[in-house]
């Protein structure tokens, strides 16, 4: 588990459910450099649509949560097994939360966005079932 | 039409009063009865360019003959229960706790030998309990006097109340007296004949920020510097382009890939050569810039992105810093061009918020305070440059700091009115537009982060 500075309460309670979901040795934090923080959650299944069969979930709880929507998402390089591209919602990026390898970019807005039910971790989860799913 | 007296900004400790709060207190010290009436403010607190600010968040209206009563010496006075209901709620939720009553008269105020007597009395006990500054405050309609503890046992009065409404009300025990000598620039003749010379000397005294120094920004710094403001604080971490020359003041082809914020200190420079200005080449969400907003007495927001506009509203409405937003928008589709909008919006604490508007979308703020490159790359259908010309910039420029000047010297007909300004240049029209307020805001209803200044959020009962 990485150690993080002060935050503000709203994501400190964001970092304490993922850590009680993915477990705390999944959930790596580093801070963003403006008050936020990159967090990467590591060794996840993606289900029989990619080659590989697990990757990392990363995204940026920023300064402004939980008035701005975690977005966007990314994981790991992935190649589908049935050899077509991804579809429209995920290009492949470089991320500042994990400057030194490929990733997937997934674009999924919260539209009608509540803070209260569209959570970080609530929102990992979905990405994870769309991810598997697509 | 009421007639204010306008009083510069005062050095020392002040009370902030949002617009809302101060109509239901005055309603309820001054219905006409000319009696004696008592409540308690709870209040936040923060370091201001002045002092300590209280910053008021909540009335209790005390009850006349029930909370409020003839005490044993004759003069009214807070009951013991209404009293230790609200020291445990500062107590608790870490607030000043401000008793407030009034007096007759008008505009000069002062505490009653009995009224201090109490306060000696009264208030060491009160600061142990809550830990909390307290603030007794007399008020008549157009005059303030406070008596301000803290827990160290330090005690000050209190230099004014703010109320940032239509007009930007600031009462003090007494009129600010006219400077015997003229103390304003001979240049200011023409404007003093308008704002007066305490009009003119609360210009000089202000520190006013402008977020953004594109089209709308750059010309509203030049006027609030020809107007005599002393302290710019301009924030724009962009470059000029070679698309920006026509728009903006002042600029020349040798400004191209220098910062704007170079370009607006120059102007502003030329403007008054003694102004002091604060340049920041930064984005409005490094901490220390939000710091030097929070050090500002106004606000004028002329950037379009969603961090900008959240963290403007987040000063305004937990800070209780009065804002102007100002923008053009130019609808171009397929070459035809829409309904044209030179917008001002006046942000009033409590009372416009950016929020409640729907001026603000969460992805695109989520996009806004990534990193620039990933800010870059989440943007996967790449925008077009905006329409923009000089003139719609102007339009909007100036109705933003028209009702500043206005506001400052308190010559608005109407201390409450808080309708931004929409411009229609096509169909020539002009129309008044009223904000919305939610009652679950988390900035601007009464129990989230309104008006709690530097108090952690941890400590919010409610959430
Ligand atoms: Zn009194
Ligand atoms: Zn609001």
């Amino acid at each position: 588990m990485t150690t993080h500075p002060a935050t503000t309460a709203p994501i400190a309670t964001a970092l304490t459910e993922l850590r009680a979901h993915f477990g705390a040795d999944a959930v790596t934090i580093t801070p963003d450099g403006s008050g936020g923080v990159y967090v990467v959650i590591s060794d996840l299944p993606v289900g029989p649509a990619y080659t590989q069969a697990r990757t990392w979930l990363g995204f940026q709880i920023s300064a402004a949560h939980p008035d701005a929507d975690i977005y966007p998402h990314y994981t790991g390089a992935l190649t589908r097994t049935d050899g077509q591209p991804h579809g429209q919602a995920i290009q492949h990026v470089t991320w500042q939360g994990r400057p030194g390898e490929q990733a997937l970019q997934i674009s999924r807005r919260s539209n009608h966005r509540d803070p209260a039910v569209d959570t970080p971790i609530n929102k990992a989860v979905r990405i994870l079932a769309w991810l598997t799913t697509q | 039409m009421a007639h204010h007296a306008v009083n510069p900004p005062a050095t020392g400790a002040s009370l902030t009063i949002p617009a809302r709060l101060w109509q239901q207190l005055h309603a309820h010290l001054f219905p006409g009865d000319h009696a004696a009436h008592g409540a308690v403010l709870l209040a936040g607190w923060t370091d201001g360019p002045r002092g300590l600010r209280l910053l008021a968040r909540e009335l209790i209206p005390a009850r006349d003959h029930i909370d409020y009563q003839p005490g044993t010496t004759g003069y009214h006075a807070l009951s013991a229960a209404f009293v230790r209901d609200n020291i445990l709620r500062a107590r608790d939720e870490h607030l000043a706790y401000i008793p407030v009553h009034n007096h007759g008269g008008t505009t000069r105020v002062q505490f009653s030998p009995t009224d201090l007597a109490s306060h000696e009395r009264g208030y060491p006990t009160l600061t142990q309990i809550s830990d909390t500054p307290i603030c007794g405050l007399v008020l008549t309609p157009q005059a303030a006097a406070g008596d301000l503890w803290h827990p160290d046992g330090t005690r000050t009065d209190l230099a004014e109340v703010v109320i940032p409404a239509n007009n930007l009300l600031r009462l003090r025990p007494q009129p600010t007296a006219p400077s015997a000598s003229d103390t304003s620039h001979a240049s200011y003749d023409r404007q003093v004949r308008i704002f007066g010379d305490l009009g003119q000397r609360t210009f000089q005294a202000m520190r006013v920020a402008v977020i953004g120094l594109g089209g709308v920004g750059n010309l509203i710094t030049e006027y609030l510097a020809r107007l005599g403001i002393g302290h710019l604080i301009l924030v724009d971490d962009d470059l000029v382009d070679e698309t920006n020359l026509p728009r903006l003041s002042g600029a020349t082809a040798s400004d191209v890939g220098h910062p704007k914020t170079a370009l607006a200190s120059r102007l502003a420079r030329q403007a008054q050569p003694t102004i002091t200005i604060t340049s920041l080449t930064e984005r409005v969400e490094q901490t220390h810039v939000q710091a030097e907003l929070r050090q500002c007495d106004w606000l004028f927001l002329a950037a379009d992105g969603a961090a900008a506009r959240h963290f403007t509203n987040a000063a305004v409405q937990q800070y209780l810093i009065p804002a102007t937003q100002a923008g053009v928008k130019i609808p171009v589709r397929d070459g035809t061009v829409g309904q044209i909008h030179a917008v001002t919006r006046l942000l009033l604490p409590g009372t416009g918020c950016l929020w409640c508007d729907g001026l603000i979308n969460p992805t695109d703020l989520a996009i806004d305070m990534h990193a620039p490159a990933d800010r870059a790359a989440a943007h996967y259908v790449p925008g077009t440059p905006a329409a923009s010309v000089l003139p719609l910039n102007a339009l909007a420029a100036a109705e933003a700091v028209s009702h500043f000047m206005h506001a400052v010297s308190c010559l608005h007909d109407d201390d409450l009115d808080h309708a931004g300004v929409l411009h229609r240049p096509r169909t020539r029209t002009r129309d008044l537009i009223n904000s919305r307020t939610h009652p679950d805001c988390r900035w601007c209803a009464p129990q989230k982060q309104f008006a709690l200044g530097d108090r952690p959020t941890t400590n919010v009962a409610s959430s």
